[in-house]
């Protein structure tokens, strides 16, 4: 490894805000989009997407050694697909309700670029330590990225979060919040926001100078 | 000759990818085996937990599942209610149709004879929130108990008259039809073939006493 | 009739009333990513609807004789080889591993056939074929075929899925080429700095969205003009 690589840690602190996989690397927009009408499908589903996460990356990082360059991607998809399948068939048995409110999302995740983009970037090149604690560090920040959409949506959509009201009786919902164009709304705002903050920030750190 | 490097070149290229298919295959093979079972009991659990809110008196214990081909030749698995006594109680039948926005799934309960409507009861549905989304509410179901079979439902925005009318929910008329409709599409392919398997009078007894021998058995 | 009224529902629904694009937010990278253009979106498009039309086609005939409980094929191979006649086979759990290589193989399959045959498509929309396999519009088509071939009540033929298929083809691209239409426009709009880029073709989406959701519940209507055209 002559280009020094990024450590363990330096991959686990990047997932989680510098490089979050949502709100800088616009990756996984799908599930971001479909199953943030609350919090619990929301947290599911960034379960699920660590299950794979992780475990892909471990798996990948051991035959990282064996792979060859035209093959990568088959092996990739394979171990991807294969452990979507478990994730998918282990919350059919354990949260029969939840497997069925988020439905295809599940077995979407095969086609999040968010994982086969660590496998390519991380796990393919550096070893198990590095690959689990960027797929932990990934997962945190998709995680993150998930629950904030989340709240916005269900406090506001249904005067909830995870379940319990929160917003005072005379709240109105507002219905729109949980339907599609709420979860556009809310994204693109959100993104503005952080845009914002980093656009501020930059601009301190140039005066400073 | 030169088929040997060749293959050998293959084999080398693709072992680890052949290799791991068969792992991978293993292990799906085990996450199957041992959950399918589970799956299979979730997917059950969904309709008979519900069974005793169709049909009053039901028992899900002694549902037994019957395989009814509907009125457009496809082939249905409908369930027999019966109550702890054994005795048959009536029929519930899973329908499925486009509501306002998507796919809606309900289980409709009938009674012994096929000719009122017991219960009704969504399963899935993803109506607008806050207004077609009532329709998985108790005060919509209980809107179509005691319903006659013989005529089609027909939705009304007043205070329903004749027997065969549903209040609409308020905002929410094309969900309140949705359902209707459903349930109309259902009974007209189902409700001849189900009366085929329960002629009346007699008969029933007969039926209804094979299930508590079955229980006899099974009991102790 | 009654098929062919279920057929016209089936695609309404899928290329208007749930878009696929923005009711189930299924191939929302490619609509964000490569809608600068009105003419570059609309051959996206196409290339998708071409590759999820035969990717349903080879998806619907695996499960339908392969993958779904109790499918013909594997439960001869059972009694063949003297399996008890009483279990129901189930191949079912593979399916997303076959569904994934059905589509890149549909892709790669669709890109030389095109570039062999048919030069001037190769052109107009033959770059954007690669980018498709991660396009989550064409997995979920094969998702939804087979989730309505495990079920019994509603066993699609070949017809209905390829009705689906092509319909959420035709919504995906009638939603790109709008997005590129207002982005072309946008252009020259002086939008807020932080929301310049994925923000705003956000916030247009969900406005684009609100719009789609007024087909919702026209399908009754359609069923009834249907069927009284047709008597």
């Amino acid at each position: 490894m002559t280009r020094g690589e990024p450590t363990a840690l330096e991959r686990f602190i990047n997932g989680i805000l510098p490089e979050n996989p949502v709100y800088r690397q616009l990756l996984g927009m799908c599930p971001v989009l479909a199953v943030t009408n609350g919090m619990k499908p929301a947290m599911t589903m960034a379960g699920a997407t660590a299950f794979v996460l992780i475990l892909a990356n471990i798996m990948i990082s051991l035959m990282r050694g064996l792979l060859k360059p035209h093959l990568r991607i088959l092996v990739f998809t394979l171990t991807i697909a294969t452990f979507v399948t478990i994730a998918d068939r282990l919350l059919a048995a354990y949260m029969y309700e939840m497997s069925k409110q988020l439905g295809p999302y599940v077995p979407l995740i095969i086609v999040n670029c968010l994982i086969i983009s660590r496998c390519e970037i991380c796990a393919s090149k550096q070893d198990v330590r590095v690959a689990v604690a960027d797929g932990v560090g990934m997962s945190l920040g998709f995680a993150l990225a998930l629950a904030s959409i989340a709240t916005v949506r269900e406090i506001l959509g249904s005067g909830t979060w995870l379940g319990l009201p929160v917003m005072p009786g005379f709240w109105p919902n507002w219905g729109i919040m949980v339907l599609p164009p709420g979860a556009f709304l809310t994204l693109g705002l959100l993104l503005g926001m952080v845009e914002w903050v980093n656009q501020a920030r930059a601009k301190k750190a140039g005066k400073r100078e | 000759m030169a088929e040997a490097p060749k293959s050998r070149n293959f084999i080398g290229q693709a072992w680890l990818v052949i290799l791991l298919a068969l792992l991978y295959g293993g292990a799906l093979a085990t996450v199957h085996t041992a959950l399918s079972a589970r799956i299979a009991e979730n997917k059950r659990n969904e309709t008979y937990s519900v069974i005793p809110i169709l049909v009053e008196g039901a028992d899900q214990s002694m549902t037994a599942e019957v395989s009814v081909e509907g009125q457009n030749g496809k082939e249905l698995t409908v369930y027999r209610v019966l109550d702890s006594g054994g005795h048959h109680r009536g029929w519930v039948l899973p329908a499925a149709g486009q509501g306002f926005a998507d796919q809606i799934e309900i289980l409709i309960g009938l009674d012994a004879e096929v000719s009122t409507i017991a219960g009704l009861y969504v399963l899935g549905q993803k109506e607008t929130p806050g207004l077609g989304d009532y329709i998985t509410g108790e005060g919509f179901r209980n809107r179509f108990r005691g319903k006659p079979t013989d005529r089609p439902l027909v939705v009304v925005k007043s205070d329903p008259k004749a027997n065969n009318e549903i209040l609409a929910l308020t905002g929410a008329t094309i969900s309140s039809e949705s359902v209707s409709g459903i349930v109309n599409r259902a009974l007209a392919n189902l409700k001849g073939p189900i009366r085929q398997l329960a002629p009346g009078g007699g008969e029933e007894q007969d039926e209804a006493s094979s299930p508590a021998d079955r229980q006899g058995e099974t009991g102790p | 009739m009654e098929t062919l009224t279920g057929l016209v529902l089936i695609f309404i629904s899928a290329a208007l009333i749930n878009n696929f694009v923005l009711h189930y937010f299924v191939g929302v990278c490619p609509f964000l990513g490569v809608s600068r253009k009105i003419g570059t979106a609309f051959g996206m498009g196409c290339a998708v609807t071409f590759v999820i039309s035969i990717a349903a086609l080879l998806s619907w005939t695996l499960t339908y004789f392969i993958l779904r409980p109790g499918a013909p094929l594997p439960s001869w191979v059972w009694a063949v080889a003297g399996g008890n006649p009483a279990t129901t086979v189930d191949l079912s759990v593979l399916s997303y591993i076959v569904y994934i290589f059905v589509i890149a193989s549909s892709v790669q399959f669709v890109e030389m056939y095109v570039r062999k045959f048919f030069p001037a498509l190769y052109k107009s929309f033959g770059v954007y074929l690669p980018l498709i396999t991660t396009n989550c519009a064409i997995l979920f088509a094969c998702l939804e075929i087979m989730k309505h071939l495990q079920d019994p009540m509603r066993l699609w033929g070949l017809h209905e899925a390829l009705a689906l298929a092509i319909g959420g083809g035709v919504g995906f691209t009638i939603a790109i080429s709008l997005m590129a239409g207002i982005r072309e426009d946008m252009d020259i709009c002086d939008v807020p700095k932080p929301l310049k880029g994925a923000g705003i073709a956000l916030i247009v989406a969900g406005i684009m969205a609100m719009a789609f959701m007024g087909f919702t519940g026209v399908q009754n209507g359609v069923e009834t003009a249907l069927s009284s055209l047709l008597r």
